[in-house]
């Protein structure tokens, strides 16, 4: 399949973290710049405007979440994609919260991660199962919101999230439902804009143990 | 205006020098209290630019400002027999509060205090022996006394206290931290060390390691404790990761008591489990649990060689005894999906309980 090459910055305090997805990225990806600190991110993305920045959680100088709130004001064309061995809830939505487009651990497989990389690049939201697990735990309970549109997941969209729990790969969830993989990921999307902008007590508390809000 | 002294008193105090001024010229009229005290002021003050004044000015400081709140108070109209009492009292607090500028030790410096207070209280009681009020008052100023002047030592020392309990705290958490790091991680480094040409032994160690690592930093998200469902597969997907050298990502939302019924059904999944891990040929199973106190799911897939269903060989019919059989006499059931080259899922459910 031939697709654009997407350039990515590689934001990681471990260097053998970097050089490990350096050398495993497929050649449809190339690493133009590097980062040890948000202090080091914020300046190189804004001069570099890649198309995707691989976000590393947490950084010595504060959480991926501030190099998203320095950049994305000034660059945003600019899509992030959290990467991360924290299994902490609030460090997952937290992120999410800030902006980035997706959240992947750092025990995905090399293919998958390239995978991610074009689907960030290309404007779509990127969910491992873990953040399909987190996300559903959120919103799981039917209680009375201020705002349904915005509070509540759809019967088809909690349907995408739980395949994707499962270990399903969108291509597989499209054959699964009978839809085309397009509309799997506008409900994937529609997903990622509601835990950015619901109010939900769930996600508001993990934002408000962030300093998010 | 004479030494800069109401000026720098009210650069110290951060109120106008007018303001000070004034106060001066007022208590100049209490028996020339005001008098006394700007020149206590003044052996009190440092001159501008120098850091401290010496320790003899700082005593005779001290005195001429005590002695200027005795005038103060004979100008207001007090009697001898409250003033000196006070005078001395204060001049014991000022000795205990200020051992370090007179050049004293703490423990002469309280002794000292001690001494010049309980003279003001045997004064204040001598004085005033005449008046039922005044004897009864007596036993009163003591204990003030004595408070006033052990009071901040005795604070001082719970204060120590408290923080050598705090570092207590921290040592033994650094002490933890470093067992715990000791007896986990660096030992299996180290074991990982020995072993550098065994692939897989080396993945079983290193996951091992996280999962123990993992379930003691992020508590919070693993809330599963034995005794619930979601504790159950968790642990029956750590011992499939263990005997089998795969990966076992267990994802969960919900979780719901452990009963025979969820004991089954975590049964049936580590068996799926074991399947996927010794016949799929992929080295990740994926499992989702979806709970909640009526109706649990579980999901176990893997994207492995698969096989197809209908011509089970001899050698699998595990699959329909320890599937499907244990789930169906819970009342549950178990949907097995798999074709060749596609991978394996099996789903295995549990539907709210009869009667309930």
């Amino acid at each position: 399949m031939s697709r654009p090459l997407r350039r990515v910055v590689l934001v990681d305090d471990h260097d053998l973290f970097r050089a490990g997805v350096r050398s495993e990225l497929g050649s449809t990806v190339e690493i133009v710049g590097e980062a040890a600190s948000v202090l080091e991110a914020v300046p190189l993305i804004k001069e570099l405007d890649p198309d995707v920045v691989l976000l590393d959680v947490h950084l010595p100088d504060g959480g991926g979440q501030s190099v998203i709130v320095q950049v994305a004001p000034e660059r945003p064309g600019v899509k992030f994609l959290a990467l991360s061995v924290s299994d902490a809830a609030e460090d997952v939505i937290g992120v999410i919260r800030a902006g980035a487009r997706g959240y992947v651990t750092k025990t995905i497989s090399a293919e998958d991660l390239t995978e991610a990389v074009h689907r960030t690049a290309d404007g779509d939201a990127v969910f491992s199962p873990r953040l399909a697990g987190f996300v559903l735990d959120a919103f799981r309970s039917g209680e009375a919101t201020a705002d349904p549109e915005l509070d509540q997941l759809t019967s088809r969209e909690r349907e995408v999230l739980q395949l994707i729990a499962r270990g399903y790969r969108y291509k597989e969830i499209a054959a699964r439902l009978h839809l085309s993989a397009r509309t799997v990921e506008s409900h994937v999307s529609a997903v990622l804009r509601k835990l950015q902008l619901s109010n939900r007590n769930e996600l508001t508390r993990w934002a408000a143990q962030r300093r998010l809000i | 205006m004479l030494a800069g002294v109401c000026s720098g008193i009210g650069d110290r105090l951060g109120v106008d020098p007018t303001l000070v001024r004034l106060a001066f010229a007022f208590l100049a009229f209490a028996a020339g209290a005001g008098i006394v005290a700007y020149l206590g002021a003044w052996a009190l003050l440092p001159a501008p630019g120098e850091p401290s004044v010496s320790r003899r000015r700082r005593i005779m400081g001290t005195v001429l400002l005590i002695w200027a709140a005795i005038l103060a108070l004979h100008g207001v109209g007090l009697a001898g027999s409250l003033v000196w009492p006070l005078a001395l009292v204060a001049a014991g607090l000022v000795v205990a509060a200020g051992s370090v500028s007179f050049g004293l030790s703490a423990g002469a410096a309280r002794a000292v205090a001690a001494v010049l207070v309980f003279c003001g209280v045997l004064v204040f009681i001598g004085e005033n022996t005449r008046g039922t009020a005044t004897t009864l008052l007596a036993p009163g100023a003591v204990a003030v006394a004595l408070i006033l002047v052990l009071g901040p030592w005795a604070f001082r020392l719970a204060r120590e206290r408290d923080a050598e309990r705090a570092e207590r705290i921290r040592t033994q958490e650094r002490e933890e931290l470093a067992a715990r790091v000791h007896d986990s991680v660096l030992q299996t480094l180290a074991l990982i060390q020995r072993e550098p040409n065994d692939p897989r032994r080396v993945a079983t160690l290193a996951r091992r390691q996280e999962r123990e690592l993992r379930a003691w930093l992020y508590p919070s998200t693993e809330p599963a404790q034995d005794g619930t469902l979601a504790g159950a597969v968790d642990a029956a997907a750590a011992e499939i990761e263990e005997m089998h050298g795969v990966r076992v990502e267990v994802v969960r939302t919900g979780d719901a008591p452990l009963d025979d019924r969820t004991r089954a059904l975590v049964l049936a999944a580590r068996e799926a489990m074991a399947n996927a891990s010794k016949h799929s040929g992929v080295a990740e199973v994926s499992v989702f649990l979806d709970a909640d106190t009526k109706h649990v799911a579980l999901f176990v897939r893997d994207r492995g060689s698969g096989f197809d269903p209908d011509s089970v060989a001899d050698d699998r019919r595990g699959i329909a005894e320890s599937i499907r059989g244990r789930m169906e006499r819970v009342g549950g059931t178990a949907r097995i999906v798999s074709s060749p080259g596609e991978g394996t899922e099996v789903e295995l459910e549990l539907p709210p309980e009869a009667g309930e």
